[in-house]
């Protein structure tokens, strides 16, 4: 909602993201902020934010896929797998450079995706869940049953740095920038999509499958379609984790690496990309203050023993994402817009 | 509303070809007759109400139209080909339109985007343009938004194109769902009870509007519904099913006064 007095004037004014100059300011200080954060910050908290931007685009992909496309998907880790796999044969294997093996591994990971995006169209809401999960297993059963050759099984695979015109991106802050680049690029043809007529598609079949295909909408089409977006999404994220980490093992990509980018989708939001990247971080600085303060924690009462701290943090982040089912199942974004509205209004009621 | 009683028809001197044809349909659940041998047909430009006691089958005509029930026996033609065993969106895209029983809007989505949804089929971008955003898809969403604008001024929402469709009360719902299937630019529009619980001052604008949109847009218009009054008023046909069989046709007047249309209506009178 704009603030008062604000009008559009012009269709492209009336469905710009961003509608005041206030707004612009401060995207372009966060972009700043974001441009300059290694060189601010020390090595831990560099490594926290390079996970974070990798978290964000499989995180945005699951809500292009279950935000907006309505398709529940446990599987995300799995896909994301799928995508650092490949995005590691191809890169150790076959020589392929990194702007090759990383675009590559997404379009490997929205194959997978795809597979399971066709059971959607047949089946709905638990089942598919459950065949998501599958996914999941079937990842597993894969990579520790395919040739050792192929996919390294258990022992994992490892890959070499990713190399642009000879200058080699493995330090700290050189892998947080490529991953900042790759972020940025999908964060914003992520808006880009969310706001294009497939965008619509997807929520439309998400409200009401039987009116969409009364407005000439191919549900089954949409259907795997936000699949094979969500899972492309999760590939990249998986090929930027393949170089950020340089090792790919099965136990990076569990059902419990699913869950928690569903409990960010929940938290930040369902159906919007800025909820996504708000729970993105607040998971993230939630799960980070408990690993930083833990071992003070322990310090302080040394009796209860170093795994309290991981376990409270489980307990921790399943109260929140109960808490937020029960007390706000549309997010932090509705919380936010509800605040905004009651701001531009006060002091009437409406 | 007997002002509106204008004399739109006129068209059953000079019959037109048929735009929506069916022939002798039949349709089954089990054992109960849903459809049996319903002939029907709707030229352009004719509003075409089809009414009849409760279960006489007029929402399984409308479904069997729309692809959504498949007929066991029988033809049904759309602007010169068959529609049977064609998808819904496949039928929804040779230019059928509808608009539903109840509210099948969506509700997370404001009005401008419920109408821009009736553009899909008229917009080419793909997923890649829609990623890059600028260039095809920013100018394709500008091109129609303007045809969604000129239907938000035809249907009077200009003060609510910004709200979520599920915050508006249910009248100014079919009318949203009436601006979305004008979008679609239908050959035909089939309306399933767009009165049905509204209150007189609702339905009175909602039939405006029926007429307004035959007026600019002269697309033939088939309208199931109970209100007799509205029935009686905007059609220029009236087709009476009874248990799944044809009973009646013709004008509102000869319906009116036809026995077997009494007899389904009030029962068997005893004199």
């Amino acid at each position: 909602m704009d603030p008062a007095g604000v009008f559009a004037t012009s269709f492209a004014r009336d469905q710009s993201l961003i509608r005041t100059r206030k707004q612009l300011i401060c995207l372009i200080l966060f972009m700043v902020l974001l441009a300059v954060l290694p060189l601010l910050v020390g090595p831990r908290l560099v490594a926290v934010a390079t996970s974070a931007l990798i978290t964000v685009v499989v995180t945005v992909g699951l809500q292009i896929c279950t935000g907006y496309g309505g398709q529940i998907n446990l599987g995300q880790a799995a896909f994301m797998g799928s995508g650092a796999y490949a995005t590691a044969v191809l890169a150790s294997k076959f020589g392929f450079p990194f702007w090759a093996a990383i675009p590559l591994g997404g379009c490997a990971a929205a194959a997978f995706g795809f597979i399971f995006g066709l059971s959607a169209v047949r089946i709905k809401g638990f089942y598919l869940v459950l065949t998501t999960i599958a996914a999941q297993s079937l990842f597993h059963f894969l990579v520790l049953n395919l040739p050792q050759s192929w996919l390294g099984g258990s022992n994992g695979l490892s890959l070499e740095p990713a190399q642009l015109f000879g200058y080699v991106i493995d330090t700290d802050r050189s892998i947080y920038y490529l991953c900042l680049v790759f972020a940025v690029v999908m964060v914003a043809g992520a808006f880009g999509i969310a706001r294009s007529r497939h965008g619509r598609d997807f929520v439309a079949v998400r409200d009401d499958d039987v009116a969409s295909g009364m407005m000439g909408i191919d549900v089954v089409r949409t259907k795997a379609m936000a699949f094979l977006v969500g899972s492309f999404y999760a590939g990249i994220g998986g090929g930027l984790w393949a170089y950020y980490v340089r090792f790919v093992a099965v136990d990076q990509f569990t059902l419990f690496h699913s869950i928690w980018f569903v409990a960010m989708v929940i938290v930040g939001g369902i159906g919007s990309i800025t909820g996504a990247l708000i729970g993105v971080v607040v998971i993230l600085s939630i799960r980070e203050s408990f690993i930083s303060l833990g071992p003070t924690f322990v310090q302080v009462v040394p009796w209860l023993g170093g795994d309290v701290v991981f376990a409270t943090l489980n307990i921790f982040l399943g109260g929140v994402i109960a808490a937020f089912l029960i007390f706000e199942p549309r997010g932090l974004m509705h919380r936010w817009s509800i605040i905004k509205r009651s701001y531009r209004l006060w002091p009437f009621s409406y | 509303m007997e002002a509106m009683a204008v004399p739109h028809g006129a068209a059953a001197g000079a019959r037109k070809r048929p735009v929506l044809a069916a022939q002798d349909i039949g349709l089954q659940f089990g054992g109960i007759k849903a459809l049996d041998g319903v002939t029907i047909e709707i030229c352009s430009d004719e509003l075409v109400a089809v009414i009849g006691p409760n279960g006489a089958g007029k929402s399984s005509l409308m479904n069997c139209f729309s692809g959504f029930y498949r007929p066991q026996r029988g033809e049904i033609q759309f602007d010169g080909t068959s529609v049977i065993g064609k998808s819904v969106h496949q039928i929804a895209r040779a230019g059928l339109a509808r608009t539903f029983q109840g509210t099948h809007i969506f509700s997370g989505m404001t009005v401008i985007e419920n109408i821009m949804i009736g553009r899909h089929m008229h917009m080419r971008s793909s997923i890649l343009d829609a990623f890059i955003h600028f260039g095809r898809s920013r100018n394709e969403e500008f091109a129609q938004r303007e045809v969604v604008e000129e239907i938000i001024e035809l249907l009077e929402m200009e003060a609510i194109r910004h709200r979520p469709v599920g915050t508006l009360g249910y009248g100014q719902r079919k009318r949203v769902d009436l601006g979305r299937a004008l979008a679609q630019e239908p050959k035909i529009l089939l309306m399933d009870e767009p009165m049905a619980g509204m209150n007189t001052e609702e339905k009175e604008d909602l039939a405006r509007f029926i007429l307004d949109v035959r007026e600019a847009r002269g697309i033939p218009v088939v309208l199931v519904e109970h209100d007799m009054g509205v029935v009686m008023d905007l059609a220029d046909r009236v087709v009476v099913l009874d248990f799944g069989r044809k009973i009646a046709e013709g004008t509102p007047a000869e319906v009116q006064r036809d026995p077997a249309v009494l007899k389904a209506y009030l029962g068997e009178g005893t004199r």
